[in-house]
């Protein structure tokens, strides 16, 4: 049963990557410039050498043994050169998504802390005034523009009050090799004087980013925490247990919290899509080290390998993402194994 | 809810009307309609009733703060920027590029996602899980990435910002659409019109379409609101609008070296963004708490 669930899966994320890497491939030609150098990120190859690079890549074969040795050329770590710095592409992703991946992670726990006690608060309290509190507040900060929401942060805490600093990941103070590029990481692992002032510093500078990031998420897991928990509240087993004398708390402990936060469960992997879209327009505000601001700089730069290299990373680990959370989410809920069955 | 109304009084008034009469109710919600409705009239009136014209500059006022500011100058309410240009014509104006080309580009998007996702939901076996899997590999790269992607293609400007937009925020909106359309399709009463003969085009114009169409002006919201801050966005990013445009991302990112200077040339364009993305889901949230009760009775 779960075995044959699991297979249906894997045949899916098989077709996803498939798709993923057809439509990667097709961008080199769609790209403006050459064929060649969207390719392998060479400018102004010799004859010889661009020759050479036609073998390599196979690109005066049919576009079938093209797209084969195009993704050959993936899978062996081979993401071409950068047409802006001249670096591999592929080494610069593995150097950038953690400081990436850090700031989502901080930002979705922290949307997870903060919006699902929220909206379980909301669902309590329905009608009454904490849910119109929350309600309210939710629908401001799920409609202010995050760029805007950064500035002004950064007018009044770094500005203003000079509490937090503008940029960076750490201070110029702190030499921190990078072990496994996540900052906070990397400070526990290499001992070095000072190293408690480097990680109060370093969470300094992850305050404003986390905050501004995490506000849209939190938004949403309160909106739908709340209504996950209204209809399970409207179900008649909440009302046989109210029938049977249990008294609030136990109701919601027991009854209805288990059941409304399965589908929690899966939003919450859901958001790394939009996380990451997010996540991109902070960096650019506070100069965050990130895959998002380089695909940005990329992008200014006409650098088509790296977009091509930063869309094929990114989405891979979204849907990634998205596998875990839906596994994660069938693990806790048999029922929804059988229903994903031809309907889709 | 109620189990037992004692004034059983019959209500037959149109769907419509008595949506109408429920939305009413709800005060927050009126009021983002008529501010909704304030600036869809500024982005049609914007270039004629604006004082300034957009690129007009004042060499004897630069960087005026706004009139209310004892500094300020009556002349220009909003104050100037560094170039001397009316800040308020400049906002005025910036409501038709920011926030008419988010209501074409919404309009498009549920127009398309419609035809698509009703093609969608109608379609049935291999056809329907191909285009469904495709639908979610699109879901899965992030929107922002997909446009920027496709202005990567197609070169910056905001032309191409709007087409990125309209393909960025399609997959979700087929996606929401096929899932309406599939939910109503399963119920009885489609099941009793097509046991009476009725054929695939008469079930969506007259079984389908009619009874979903509020929930895709709900859509509608949703896709306006993400347009606009999208549009801004990317306005923001420089990749959008060109900063001589008056829109509301470009003429933030235009202003930020003067963010300490002249704070108000940051502040208001984000003031106007924040207030035109609430007024359409405070409209959208209205609606759908309207319909969630139409559900209840």
């Amino acid at each position: 049963m779960l075995f044959e669930y699991l297979l249906r899966r894997l045949s899916l994320l098989l077709f996803m990557v498939f798709t993923l890497t057809v439509f990667t491939f097709s961008l080199n030609y769609m790209f403006p410039g050459e064929l060649l150098s969207n390719i392998t990120g060479q400018i102004n190859p010799t004859y010889e050498q661009s020759q050479e690079l036609i073998q390599q890549y196979q690109l005066d074969k049919g576009i079938f043994i093209q797209y084969l040795a195009f993704v050959e050329r993936i899978v062996q770590g081979d993401w071409g050169l950068s047409l802006s710095s001249g670096q591999p592409v592929f080494e610069q992703i593995v150097k950038l998504f953690p400081a990436t991946l850090e700031l989502c992670v901080y930002a979705l726990a922290m949307a997870v802390l903060f919006g699902i006690p929220g909206g379980i608060i909301a669902s309590v309290y329905h009608k009454r005034w904490p849910e119109k509190v929350i309600n309210s507040l939710s629908l401001l900060g799920f409609s202010v523009p995050i760029f805007w929401l950064a500035l002004l942060l950064i007018m009044v805490f770094c500005l203003g009050l000079g509490l937090f600093p503008m940029s960076g990941r750490i201070g110029l103070l702190y030499e921190v090799d990078p072990i496994s590029n996540f900052i906070l990481l990397d400070i526990i692992l290499q001992s070095f004087p000072y190293e408690g002032l480097a990680f109060v510093d370093a969470l300094h500078h992850l305050a404003l980013p986390t905050v501004v990031l995490a506000m849209y998420p939190t938004t949403v897991l309160i909106r739908f925490t709340r209504d996950s928990m209204l209809d399970v509240l409207e179900q008649n087993y909440i009302k046989t247990a109210r029938a049977k004398g249990l008294n609030r708390r136990q109701l919601i402990m027991h009854h209805a919290l288990r059941n409304a936060l399965l589908p929690v469960i899966k939003q919450i992997g859901l958001q790394f899509s939009t996380l990451i879209t997010l996540a991109m327009i902070t960096e650019v505000i506070f100069s965050w080290p990130g895959v998002g601001r380089w695909l940005i700089d990329s992008i200014y730069q006409r650098d088509y390998p790296a977009i091509q290299g930063g869309l094929l990373a990114v989405s891979m680990f979204v849907i990634l993402a998205n596998m875990l959370a839906e596994f994660s989410h069938t693990l806790f809920d048999p029922l929804s194994r059988n229903q994903a069955h031809g309907k889709v | 809810m109620a189990k037992f109304s004692l004034f059983s009084e019959e209500s037959n008034r149109s769907p419509l009307s008595r949506l109408w009469r429920k939305f009413k109710s709800n005060h927050p919600a009126l009021v983002g309609l008529w501010v909704f409705v304030a600036l869809t009239l500024l982005a049609f009136t914007a270039p004629f009733i604006a004082p300034y014209g957009i690129n007009q500059q004042h060499g004897d006022a630069l960087l005026l703060p706004p009139s209310w500011h004892e500094l300020g100058d009556v002349r220009f309410i909003l104050g100037t920027d560094d170039l001397g240009r009316d800040v308020l014509s400049r906002l005025m104006n910036g409501a038709t590029f920011t926030f008419g080309l988010s209501i074409v580009a919404a309009l498009v998007t549920t127009l398309i996602g419609v035809v698509l996702g009703t093609f969608a939901g109608i379609s049935k076996g291999f056809r329907s899980s191909l285009l469904n899997h495709l639908l979610d590999i699109t879901l899965s790269i992030p929107s922002l990435l997909l446009a920027i992607i496709i202005i990567a293609v197609l070169g910056p400007g905001l032309l191409n910002t709007v087409w990125a937009i309209i393909f960025a925020l399609l997959p979700q909106h087929i996606h929401s659409v096929r899932n309406l359309v599939v939910e109503e399709l399963n119920k009885d009463y489609i099941s009793a019109f097509r046991l009476d003969g009725a054929s695939k085009w008469q079930i969506l114009t007259r079984g389908v379409l009619p009874n979903i169409y509020e929930h895709i002006v709900v859509i509608f919201t949703m896709a306006l609101s993400t347009a606009i801050l999208d549009i801004a966005a990317l306005g923001f990013l420089k990749l959008g609008a060109q900063p001589p445009t008056t829109e509301w991302g470009a003429i933030l990112a235009e202003n930020l070296s003067l963010i300490y200077l002249a704070p108000w040339t940051v502040g208001l364009p984000g003031v106007l963004l924040f207030i035109a993305v609430l007024s359409t889901n405070l409209v959208g949230d209205g609606l759908r708490q309207v319909l969630k009760g139409r559900k209840v009775d």
